[in-house]
């Protein structure tokens, strides 16, 4: 089966640090991916070269049978796609629903001419873009928060925040860098429940995460990386009994 | 009553370009350098196709205003697609050689600029009618503004100086975006030179010096960065305070430092004491009350 995002022989090396060694992965439509390893293996890495924020040295990314190399980050993500990032990276000046909103595709209002002389269609789009900035917002029960400033809320919200803005953009892939770190409490609930429903309605998912319980209990494969290379692929319970693996992840 | 009028118009242009500038350095966190060359380069097109190639001073003028939006796209495309830092110091180039050159080529006039431009609208209506075309333009030009930074654009524009990076990552294009922002701020400050050319019907190249820019600088950041009326505000003390202390009868020769002494004690002071400027901006972007409004 043809997955949703190839990658195909990627490499990239800094100054002889290799990040990403001959990286093949395949995320399928409606599975969720764990990348685990330990820090400095090139997770957050190979997120970096699949969106292009970072050129890869040598080979290549796909998206739906489409190549994206060559492309910018926005273009990857206008075509489907999306990503979080470890530190939330949010719009701080911005209050939560229009973090949101300013996240679809298609955005009309990003286009001067639009601004002066296209107001139907702006009024018409932003009815649109609420309504599903509002869903989304309801299914990570952050409704009663949709007009506060995102550095109100508490990091585990904030974190939410950041995975409903990378929905907006009607995503096919989805990248999950540490979704988990500094999540508690009802956040954590809701963050498992809200990945899961991505991955039910379609969409290729792939998470960096730390906390092995959450990726045990969410992912439907692991991947370990070590040292810019993939060194297994399995389930995760697998992966974590591999005495090989937990010696490279801990160290000695 | 003359003098007074050159003043209201000197005032009313120089509103318009503070509050251009705003836009592009306020809202689109574009540090250039290079606004009075823009301004100059609407003139010299203005005053140069109505004097010598006899085109109606109204389209003159939009020509003058598309020659300086062309000029900064050609400014911002290769400076912006390399890195931000790189723009200010591309526009250094831009502003200085631009004038440069216009001083040394014949059809512009050299060093002693362009005399006997065509006048506007006074011949038929008077003086006053001109004062009102300017506070006219520079109304809707804070409008324009206003309305921009208001609505979708400006909760973009908020978003992107946020976080650069972050704002690809929701498929939004930051150079594009910034293109538009210094394209349509440059354009309105080319705008403005056309209106300045035909109602003083001479203009020379040390009326744009890079001078010129620290002063429109100075009247965003003493009137508040990122509003609607600080600029406008800051336009009109500037403007203002050097005219009044022409009554103090002092000789020319102290006249002129004291005015320069006067702008960089300004933004000193405000440094120091009221670094948000006279207009305090809000540090958090709010969609416009209205069209939240009609969202309900």
């Amino acid at each position: 089966m043809a997955g949703v995002l190839e990658v195909k022989n990627l490499s990239k090396s800094f100054d002889g640090i290799v990040v990403a060694r001959h990286v093949d992965l395949t995320l399928q439509s409606g599975r969720v991916l764990g990348l685990i390893g330990p820090n400095g293996a090139g997770k957050t890495s190979l997120f970096n070269l699949i969106c292009g924020v970072v050129k890869p040295d040598g080979g290549t990314v796909s998206l739906e049978g489409a190549p994206l190399d060559g492309r910018k980050f926005h273009q990857r993500v206008r075509s489907g796609l999306s990503r979080t990032w470890q530190h939330t990276r949010l719009f701080p000046s911005l209050p939560v629903i229009d973090n949101l909103l300013v996240g679809t595709t298609d955005y009309p209002g990003e286009r001067l001419v639009n601004v002066l002389f296209g107001r139907a269609r702006l009024r018409a789009h932003d009815t649109v873009a609420r309504d599903k900035a509002q869903g989304f917002l309801g299914k990570m029960g952050l409704s009663g928060v949709a007009d506060d400033l995102v550095s109100d809320l508490p990091y585990g919200q904030q974190k939410l925040v950041g995975v409903a803005r990378a929905l907006m953009g009607d995503a096919k892939c989805l990248l999950l860098d540490e979704p988990m770190a500094g999540v508690e409490g009802q956040a954590y609930a809701a963050m498992q429940r809200v990945v899961r429903e991505i991955a039910e309605s379609g969409v290729a998912v792939c998470v960096v995460e730390h906390n092995i319980a959450f990726v045990r209990d969410l992912c439907d494969e692991g991947v370990f990386m070590f040292s810019g290379a993939i060194m297994a692929r399995g389930s995760v319970a697998e992966l974590i009994r591999d005495p090989q693996l937990t010696e490279l992840y801990f160290g000695h | 009553m003359e003098y007074l009028y050159g003043i209201i118009i000197i005032v009313g242009l120089y509103v318009i370009l503070a509050t251009s500038f705003n836009l592009i350095i306020g809202y689109g966190g574009l540090v250039s350098i290079a606004h009075p060359v823009f301004f100059a380069l609407g003139a010299y097109t203005s005053a140069i196709l109505s004097r010598d190639f006899s085109v109606p001073v109204l389209l003159a003028m939009l020509a003058g205003m598309l020659v300086a939006v062309v000029a900064s796209i050609a400014l911002a495309l290769p400076s912006l697609r390399v890195s931000g830092d790189y723009l200010m110091i591309a526009s250094i180039g831009f502003q200085l050689g631009i004038l440069e050159v216009i001083k040394n080529l014949r059809f512009t006039g050299g060093p002693g600029g362009l005399t006997n431009i065509p006048p506007f609208l006074i011949r038929d209506f008077g003086r006053e009618s001109y004062v009102l075309l300017v506070l006219a333009v520079m109304l809707g030009v804070i409008a324009l503004v206003w309305w921009i930074s208001r609505g979708d654009y400006g909760r973009a524009m908020s978003a992107m100086r946020d976080d650069e990076l972050a704002f690809s990552s929701i498929g939004r294009d930051a150079i594009w975006m910034k293109i538009a922002i210094f394209a349509l701020g440059s354009g309105l400050a080319g705008f403005a030179g056309a209106l300045y050319a035909h109602y003083f019907r001479y203009i020379a190249p040390e009326q744009f010096e890079i001078l010129q820019s620290s002063a429109i600088l100075t009247m965003v950041v003493v009137g508040g960065m990122r509003t609607t009326w600080g600029p406008a505000i800051g336009a009109l003390l500037l403007q203002a305070l050097p005219q009044a202390i022409t009554f103090l009868n002092l000789p020319p020769s102290v006249l002129g430092p004291i005015q320069g002494l006067l702008f960089t004690g300004l933004v000193l002071v405000f440094m120091f004491v009221r670094p948000q400027g006279l207009v305090p901006a809000r540090d958090i972007w709010r969609a416009a009350p209205r069209s939240n409004a009609e969202n309900r």
